[in-house]
């Protein structure tokens, strides 16, 4: 038995030898340590980007293009493969190995603040930038659109570079939806039912439920703790109830032409043909394309009744941003280096790549860019479009409040839709356990 | 049988001339009795070996006492101080603006000191325990050479390694690996559990800190957290080993009677069925839940064939879909994933069964059906007892598992399933959540490792009593002797 | 003549046996063969209203094998297989010296150890993925792939229990016999356990083998660095079911 235990301490503790070695604060990130006090020429500057799999090879462009930009640099940049939408979980899992820049879905801003892997873009930054793209800060706001800046913005401070717009709106096909019957729920369900065709969007979501009650004026917000307030279950400034907003709700869900979606099956439900029009995004345009013929329209969100009073379709906007990791080796460049990818050279070259809506306010008025079905689209939502700010515990019980509203498990009567109202608002806005 | 001869004999063959085989009486026998060279062996560890000439053992034992020496003071001592506290150096950076990179300062990262503490313990109880038993050994090398035994030379030490202590050299890898990739991340997490890592508080950014019983009140219902908490806990904790139950038993039965028909005699080809079994495991788990997953979703295949079937024969009319929620509602879904698994799992207890059954004592089954016994009766009371006692423990590790079944359960339901009822989704919690599926949930989707970590352990602690129980009722009696 | 009506019922009594079990295997694999089926299929996405495609063709699979980018199918299954195959054969090796441990050789610490064994069994897998991770961390094999091998096989000696079950039906004559012959217990194992075992041994292989292919968990956690040209097998099938069966999208 001693043997054992004699043989077994002599190899652990020779694996924490070799840990003690290699475990320094700052763990390995792939640079090389040069010595300080170089402004740059000497030493490489090691950077890893990650960019969703579609992009794979435009950034491979984009990253030449920079290397070419700051000739004075050597680089050695390896760029890897991670999802924009998952981004967050792989990062938090482990910040210092994640990636020195990262493109991710503006929705995960506030966690990865929390969790320290964003820098903060402040004076220094700023600076340096002037320093090398002889740009400031100030001009990277005033090029990109308003709503990108704020969705890139946390408590005054910019923290990632925006990109691309990404919120949702609606596709429809024109041989059976004209533009009027379009604009209202209402005649948008019958006119879909008379062409034996279905409206599809996805309730269980708290991307897509949310719409509703921003439209009509309600809130969420994410506190400082964590935690999340929430306003549905009461009035909203523009005189509408949560339970009002709820049963019309129910009602478009109760229709027989309205399909509730599942998250992330857009394309799929699409493909099969039997949607007339779908509240969906970019993402969709192609597909749409296909099945609708490219005389397919793109518009707003259709506006419902809630009570007397007729609520606009509203959306949430979201918009996919360049961040950069705050534990990266070399601040500094990697700040370049999400400034080049997210300019506006880099954002036409996505749109001619990707046909992803460039944030840029001179990229999207260029008369082909605006042109683009899903920069219509959004362009036509964006009078309607929220920032959303919502904390850990809004979405599960929003998903399932969503669920419960498609399958039309909440009875439709005012008694009954409080209840669930006030039953979701007290899980959401729970402090955190 | 004891030999009172002279003739040299390895030293452990003669243990019990020079111990009593109680290792805390040897030690106390040990230090009180002990030469001047045993007491020293408690400062240094070589004193005792060098002594009795083995120095091969003497140079061993110091050089390990040296390195663990090294280890403390070079490596341990940096985190074990901060263990109380788990850091309070928070972490801040500054930006340089030639060298374009950001410094920090020397903060504390909770996790790694955590980590790194409790690999420093463990290492140190593990030497603490070579010490002692050391001083053992030295104490019977003493008696040993008072009796005028033979003292073994370093070649027939290391001789007994291969015989009578074949079985240390066997498990010192094997408990090396279990150790550093089982029991310490256990011993982290269990910790974890005492503490308040989750979102808000996540190393390197932000320190955590030792909160007790907190969590554990708070997953019980009280502390003025959601109600909701408890009444999620204790559904899917109902779930979970109605799960088990079923999940186990299906499979184990269908795993015997499918080997047991395939084995018939009569049965032709019984290669070439079993092969086509076997194919449904060599496509990866998480594959083939996934396609399934499809197979069986609402507007999916299954309904489609199901639709496309019953219009055929008249039973629905033209035009209308059947679209059951075999994955989406909760009652459905629970039967379906429960039908799903043992399509899973029948193969491959089918496969442990036919190995099992090729020792399966045939000449008891031969006399059983001369005296006119058939075939139920064969399978109740001589098979099943064979077959039970063989896979017994299996069994219950494998209910054990079966609560553990993380794959089956999120991979079927994780994107499909939405719950209807609030108060589980208040908690992220569904109905067909196992208590582990909850805890993944927990700690990949919203970091929160320390309720991760309370659910954990108390699903060890269910565990634990199932197993317990079930083994005190298997083993009542010790039968590996039986089948020898 | 009398065997006649003997023969004739067991004749029904076999093809209803028979018939049985094709019953039984052609539900077994029917989601098998509609994966093959749609590997076939021209259609890119999830078709859900047809069980055989409507368009047969080889696109899936050439380009499956033609790396691009991001899928490189070749390259995960090199390094899928050379994770299982080192992953088997240290796994095998734990997993018989355990059992050959517990099962033949008599020491003091010998039920404490199974019943920590036990206790250890009860703990969930995907509770201490973290801590595996950052004691990798700390040994620098994150995103290495001895970094999953040891995941994958370094506690496999924990799971001896069938192998234990097996050795203990062997008759404990053979290893008297070889003593007096002289063999030490090194020997007895080599030399005669050993070959005795072959069905537990296949099992085991079969079984440590095909871990690696179907863990995807760990092996998205330990590898992240986004080379997808290290992933393995399960990492890239995962990301690929991930984007083809639920498009998600933005």
């Amino acid at each position: 038995m001693k043997k054992i235990l004699a043989m077994a301490l002599a190899l652990v503790m020779l694996f924490s030898m070799a840990a003690c070695s290699s475990n320094t604060p700052t763990p390995s990130n792939g640079s090389n340590e040069g010595q300080p006090g170089n402004q740059g020429s000497g030493e490489t500057v090691s950077l890893r980007v990650w960019g969703a799999e579609e992009d794979q090879a435009l950034l491979k462009d984009l990253v030449e293009k920079f290397k070419q930009a700051y000739p004075d640099q050597t680089f050695d940049i390896q760029i890897g493969v991670e999802s924009e939408s998952k981004a967050k979980d792989d990062i938090l899992t482990d910040v210092t190995a994640a990636a020195d820049v990262f493109a991710f879905a503006c929705d995960q801003l506030p966690d990865l603040v929390a969790a320290g892997a964003l820098l903060k873009l402040d004076e220094n930054m700023d600076a340096a930038l002037q320093n090398y793209a002889k740009k400031s800060l100030d001009d990277v706001k005033n090029e990109n659109s308003q709503g990108s800046v704020g969705s890139a913005t946390l408590d005054g401070s910019l923290y990632a570079f925006p990109f691309s717009a990404d919120g949702y709106f609606m596709f429809y096909d024109p041989s059976v939806i004209s533009a009027d019957q379009a604009k209202s729920w209402d005649t948008l369900l019958d006119a879909a039912q008379s062409g034996g065709k279905k409206v599809g969007m996805t309730l269980a979501s708290g991307w897509y439920l949310a719409g509703f009650y921003y439209g009509a004026g309600f809130t969420t917000a994410l506190n400082a703790d964590g935690t999340t307030s929430m306003d549905w279950n009461g009035t909203s400034p523009s005189g509408v109830t949560g339970t009002q907003v709820t049963q019309a709700a129910l009602k478009i869900a109760a229709h027989p032409a309205f399909m509730p979606v599942v998250d992330g099956d857009s394309s799929n439900q699409l493909k099969s043909g039997s949607l007339c029009a779908i509240i969906s995004g970019c993402w969709d345009s192609q597909v749409a394309a296909e099945k609708w013929g490219e005389g397919y329209m793109a518009c707003r969100l259709p506006s419902f009744m809630a009570g007397d009073k007729e609520v606009p379709g509203g959306a949430v906007a979201s918009y996919k941003l360049m961040g950069v990791n705050a534990h990266s080796k070399n601040t500094g460049w990697a700040m370049l280096l999400a400034e080049f990818l997210s300019n506006e050279e880099s954002q036409v070259a996505r749109y001619t790549a990707r046909q992803l809506p460039p944030t840029n306010i001179a990229a999207a008025s260029d008369p082909a860019v605006a042109a683009d079905k899903g920069v219509v689209g959004l362009a036509d939502q964006s009078e309607n479009a929220y920032l959303q700010s919502a904390g850990g515990k809004y979405w599960d019980p929003v998903k399932s409040f969503g669920e419960q509203i498609a399958q039309g498990t909440i009875k439709s009567d005012d008694a009954s839709v409080q209840a669930a109202l006030d039953d979701l608002v007290a899980g959401v806005t729970a402090p955190l356990s | 049988m004891k030999a009172n001869t002279m003739a040299p004999k390895p030293v452990s063959l003669e243990r019990d001339l020079t111990s009593s085989g109680h290792f805390f009486s040897d030690l106390r026998t040990a230090v009180v009795k002990g030469d001047a060279f045993v007491k020293l062996s408690l400062l240094w560890w070589g004193a005792g070996y060098a002594r009795r000439k083995q120095f091969f053992k003497a140079a061993v034992m110091t050089l390990l006492e040296a390195a663990v020496i090294w280890f403390t003071v070079a490596f341990a001592f940096q985190y074990v101080p901060k263990f109380g506290t788990l850091g309070t150096v928070q972490a801040e950076q500054i930006f340089n603006m030639e060298t374009m990179k950001t410094e920090w300062n020397n903060y504390d990262d909770s996790f790694q000191i955590l980590l790194f503490s409790v690999l420093s313990f463990v290492v140190w109880i593990t030497a603490v325990a070579v010490m002692l038993k050391n001083m053992v050994n030295v104490y019977q090398l003493q008696r040993r050479e008072e009796l005028g035994l033979h003292i073994n030379t370093f070649k027939e030490d290391v001789g007994t390694y291969l015989n009578e202590k074949f079985h240390i050299t066997l498990l010192s890898l094997p408990v090396l690996g279990v150790v550093m990739f089982n029991v310490i991340p256990l011993l982290i997490l269990i910790l974890v559990a005492f503490t308040n890592y989750d979102q808000q508080h996540m190393p390197p950014t932000a320190l955590f800190t030792w909160t007790g019983l907190t969590n554990f009140i708070n997953l019980f219902g009280g502390g003025g957290l959601t109600l909701t908490f408890g009444y999620s806990f204790a559904r899917v904790l109902v779930w979970t080993l109605v799960w088990a139950v079923f999940a186990t038993f299906t499979t184990y039965f269908g795993g015997i009677l499918l080997s047991l028909f395939l084995n018939n005699k009569r049965t032709k080809l019984p290669k070439l069925w079993r092969a086509l079994f076997i194919v449904t495991i060599a496509v990866p788990q998480f594959v083939s839940l996934l396609l399934v997953r499809n197979f069986f979703a609402d507007n999916g295949i299954f309904n489609g064939m199901l639709t496309s079937a019953a219009t055929a024969l008249g039973i629905i009319a033209e035009g209308t879909t059947l679209n059951f929620p075999w994955l989406t509602a909760p009652g459905w879904a629970h039967v379906t994933i429960v039908l799903i698994n043992i399509w899973i799992g029948v193969p491959y207890q089918m496969l442990i069964a036919t190995g099992v059954l090729t020792n399966l004592p045939v000449d008891q089954i031969e006399s059983s059906r001369i005296d006119g016994a058939n075939a139920c009766q064969t399978f109740r009371y001589i098979t099943m007892p064979y077959v039970l006692f063989v896979t017994g423990p299996a069994l219950v590790t494998d209910f054990v598992k079966n609560i553990n079944n993380f794959n089956v359960i999120y991979l079927l339901t994780q994107d499909v399933y939405t719950t209807t009822n609030q108060a589980l989704a208040n908690s992220q919690a569904t109905e067909v959540d196992l208590l582990v599926t909850w805890l993944f949930r927990l700690t990949q989707d919203y970091y929160n490792y320390k309720m991760a970590s309370v659910i954990g352990i108390a699903v060890f602690v269910i565990c634990a009593v199932f197993t317990l129980v079930a083994f005190n009722f298997m083993l009542s009696g010790d039968k590996e002797g039986v089948y020898n | 003549m009398e065997k006649k009506p003997i023969n004739t019922k067991q004749l029904v009594k076999d093809i209803f046996r028979h018939v049985f079990i094709v019953l039984m295997v052609a539900v077994w694999l029917v989601p098998i063969v509609w994966l093959v089926a749609t590997s076939f299929s021209a259609y890119n996405g999830r078709d859900m209203t047809n069980f055989f495609p409507q368009e047969w063709s080889l696109i899936q699979y050439q380009k499956l094998f033609t790396p691009d980018t991001v899928a490189n199918f070749p390259a995960w299954f090199m390094n899928t297989f050379k994770v299982a195959c080192a992953c088997c054969v240290v796994s095998t090796l734990f997993t018989l010296m355990v059992a050959y441990a517990t099962s033949f050789c008599d020491f003091k610490s010998r039920k404490p150890l199974m019943n920590l064994a036990v206790i250890l069994n009860l703990f969930p897998g995907v509770l201490s993925m973290i801590a595996v991770y950052f004691i990798l961390k700390a040994l620098g094999l994150t995103n290495t792939h001895l970094g999953l091998i040891l995941v994958y096989s370094a506690a496999s000696g924990l799971g001896y229990l069938i192998a234990k079950g097996f050795f203990d039906t062997v008759p404990r004559a053979l290893c008297e016999a070889a003593k007096l012959d002289g063999a030490s217990q090194a020997r007895t194992f080599i030399s005669v356990i050993i070959p005795l075992s072959k069905p537990i041994i296949v099992y085991t292989i079969i079984s440590s083998f095909l871990v690696p292919w179907m863990d995807f968990v760990y092996a998205k956690m330990i590898m992240n660095s986004g080379i997808s040209d290290m992933w393995t097998v399960s990492i890239g099938l995962y990301n690929m079911l991930d984007k083809a069966l639920i498009n998600q999208c933005h």
